[in-house]
């Protein structure tokens, strides 16, 4: 074709992705990177375009990362060779379901609940997809009782999606946290998992400063979530272990349980239904306890109820909502 | 189940992940019609077509020689509208989840296993196996949902939805009056901060948004749902549905503070410089409510304007300590403002 005349295709990512897994799978042993730029026709179109060597680069390193996104992984079998003559290859169960992988039709539909589970939120794309791969499995989903319900999850942290990629990925993240009491430290960790208790994300990490797992709150981090840097490149951490795990859970949870707030609630008062005090013969000296996570959480919970409630312990959460009512008068003076 | 799982606008990982799922789809079933294909996948058949151009054009030179890898039978999608994989050298499978999907499934699953109706459902256990299972992370799921104690009334709600009944129940509105009513319940929405009914409401003649946790002596009634309550097929996911009657008030907001101003604004991770701190404008229906959503936040959130919006954000804390509200600037505005707000 002559140059004067040749006209970029329209280029379309999707193509693009498509022509790049293929190669990869058709070609066994896998193909090096200027291998890739000979064969693929979105790269020979950019380059015959003019895209500089730089961009093209780029354009691959961009590619290779989506592909990863969505579970395509692209690896190199030797770290021996030379950059150039490296052949990137897909990695062989990229393709393969485990063994007990048949689901039937109320199945694919509470799947596809769960998936709209994440409808707005951060995680819509990934579920999204998930869905799709899902129903390539051929199943039809069947009419069931499963309707009258909408479960949504809702992320209003702006560092999830950061804090997710960072967990899938397995490198060291950084970020500023401002603790109750208003102080501010940078924190560098080793992002573990994202979990939701009582309605707000938690991040359970390795501190790599405090030397141990921590949890943080995400509604705390107020920086940008930075990817540590070792001479330029991202710093991967080993998958934390089953034991590692199973022990931070505990610790968790016997922090919780050592945690009582007793509350006596005044009858019939919009705290008293909250509470279903109704519906709890026992609780009819109209005192309840349960166990709480986090003192200034509890506190912004129970501010909505504070004329109706009457804190028995612990003493310093009246202190907190009262200190709370009071900064939010002196802010609006 | 609503048309709402794929977006309009797909990013071209998402086109990409279709056509994968596509050949693997046909892979597994040969011969499929359009129509089928496009139910299945909740897909537009014009959308379905072009992706059979794509896959028919996806190719590479390996090895010197140009390599087309799939074939659809385009004469056979356009005489008998049937998708027909004659060639494919490539993908025999679908593609299994990556970590991210998965974990994104699983975390909707343990959602799900949260709420009352599923705690003991063998299929969706099966499921929570099968997604560890799958992944490479084992048993250690990125994403992990543990949220409180489901709300009671929930099943006794469910079971009038699916039954198409009118309920009724004591409510206590966000003025804390109490009353009877009468609710033509829809759908319920459990949601981290709270259970919500969507429902009909036969006196105001609108959807309408309850507290379950404001909402007490729930009964089935044998009524069942009115005609204008059957109407209404898709109930929009926001809470909130802005009113033309409504304030805009302009707050100012620590990261603590996102929640109150997440459905209005675009958050985006903050710049060190500004330690997260942010303006923007909310909606408020009820100038009254304002004060129970800002005061709760103790200081993270302050209202900038307008000075009524101001002030009764302060008496409603000044209120809470137990001491005497200031006289409120204008009468009209919070007595004579009768709109409710969309949650009632």
């Amino acid at each position: 074709m002559d140059a004067n005349t040749w006209q970029p295709a329209k280029s379309d990512k999707s193509e693009r992705l498509l022509q790049l897994t293929c190669a990869l799978i058709f070609a066994e042993r896998g193909l090096t990177k200027a291998e890739l730029f000979a064969s693929i026709p979105a790269y020979l179109e950019a380059q015959r375009a003019g895209t500089s060597e730089e961009s093209l680069n780029r354009m691959f390193e961009r590619d290779k990362s989506d592909l990863r996104t969505t579970g395509i992984q692209i690896f190199t079998p030797s770290i021996m060779d030379e950059p150039d003559d490296i052949p990137y290859r897909i990695a062989d169960d990229t393709f393969v379901w485990p063994q007990s992988t048949t689901l039937n039709s109320k199945q694919l539909q509470l799947l596809t609940l769960a998936a709209q589970v994440w409808s707005k939120a951060s995680l819509q794309s990934d579920a999204t997809q998930a869905l799709v791969r899902l129903r390539a499995l051929g199943i039809e989903a069947a009419a069931t009782d499963l309707i009258g319900y909408a479960p949504r999850i809702r992320t209003h942290e702006p560092s999830f999606p950061a804090l997710t990629a960072a967990i899938d990925q397995m490198i060291e993240v950084s970020f500023s946290y401002r603790k109750v009491d208003g102080s501010v430290s940078k924190r560098r960790v080793q992002p573990w998992s994202l979990n939701n208790i009582d309605g707000q994300w938690m991040l359970q990490c390795f501190d790599l400063d405090a030397g141990e797992v921590r949890n943080f709150l995400l509604k705390r981090i107020i920086s940008r979530v930075e990817t540590v840097l070792s001479r330029g490149e991202p710093i991967y951490f080993p998958e934390p272990s089953k034991d590692d795990i199973d022990a931070a859970n505990r610790s968790l949870q016997d922090h919780v349980s050592g945690q009582v707030c007793e509350l006596r609630i005044k009858r019939d008062t919009s705290a008293w239904f909250h509470f279903h005090l109704d519906e709890e013969p026992a609780h009819a000296d109209s005192t309840i306890s349960f166990n709480y996570l986090d003192l200034e959480l509890l506190a912004e919970e129970l501010r909505e109820f504070a004329a109706e409630i009457e804190i028995l312990k612990p003493k310093q959460l009246a202190v907190i909502i009262r200190n709370g009512f009071e900064k939010v008068i002196a802010d609006h003076a | 189940m609503p048309k709402k799982d794929l977006p309009m606008s797909l990013h071209g990982e998402d086109r990409f992940n279709i056509m994968l799922a596509l050949v693997g789809f046909l892979q597994r079933r040969g011969s499929v019609s359009l129509e089928e294909a496009s139910l299945h996948f909740d897909l537009d058949k014009k959308y379905l077509r072009k992706l059979v151009t794509s896959l028919n054009e996806a190719r590479a030179s390996v090895g010197g020689f140009e390599q087309w890898f799939f074939f659809i039978d385009v004469d056979e999608l356009e005489s008998n509208g049937n998708l027909m994989l004659v060639e494919n050298l490539v993908i025999d499978k679908s593609p299994k989840l990556s970590n991210r999907q998965a974990s994104a499934i699983a975390a909707g699953l343990n959602y799900l296993s949260t709420l009352p109706m599923f705690a003991t459902d063998a299929d969706l256990i099966q499921l929570q196996g099968l997604l560890s299972d799958g992944t490479h992370r084992g048993g250690n799921p990125m994403i992990a949902i543990r949220p409180g104690s489901p709300e009671a009334g929930a099943e006794l709600l469910r079971t009038a939805i699916i039954g198409q009944n009118k309920i009724s129940c004591e409510y206590m509105n966000q003025k804390g009056e109490r009353a009877n009513r009468i609710i033509e319940p829809l759908r319920l929405d459990p949601r981290p901060e709270g259970w919500y009914l969507r429902g009909y409401c036969p006196v105001n003649l609108e959807l309408r948004n309850f507290r379950l946790d404001r909402m007490r002596g729930i009964q089935i009634l044998t009524d069942k749902l009115g005609e204008e309550a059957l109407k209404i097929n898709e109930i929009d996911d926001a809470l909130y549905l802005a009113d033309s009657t409504d304030l805009t008030v302009t707050v100012e907001v620590e990261p603590e503070a996102y929640r109150l101003v997440s459905e209005f604004v675009t958050l985006s991770e903050p710049t060190d410089s500004t330690n997260g701190k942010i303006r923007a404008d909310i909606k408020i229906g009820h100038l009254p409510n304002l004060g129970r959503l800002v005061a709760k936040f103790g200081g993270s959130a302050k209202v900038i304007s307008p000075a009524e919006a101001r002030l009764a954000v302060k008496n409603y804390a000044l209120a809470a300590i137990g001491q005497t509200p200031e006289p409120e600037i204008d009468q009209a505005l919070t007595a004579g403002h009768s709109k409710m707000g969309i949650v009632d």
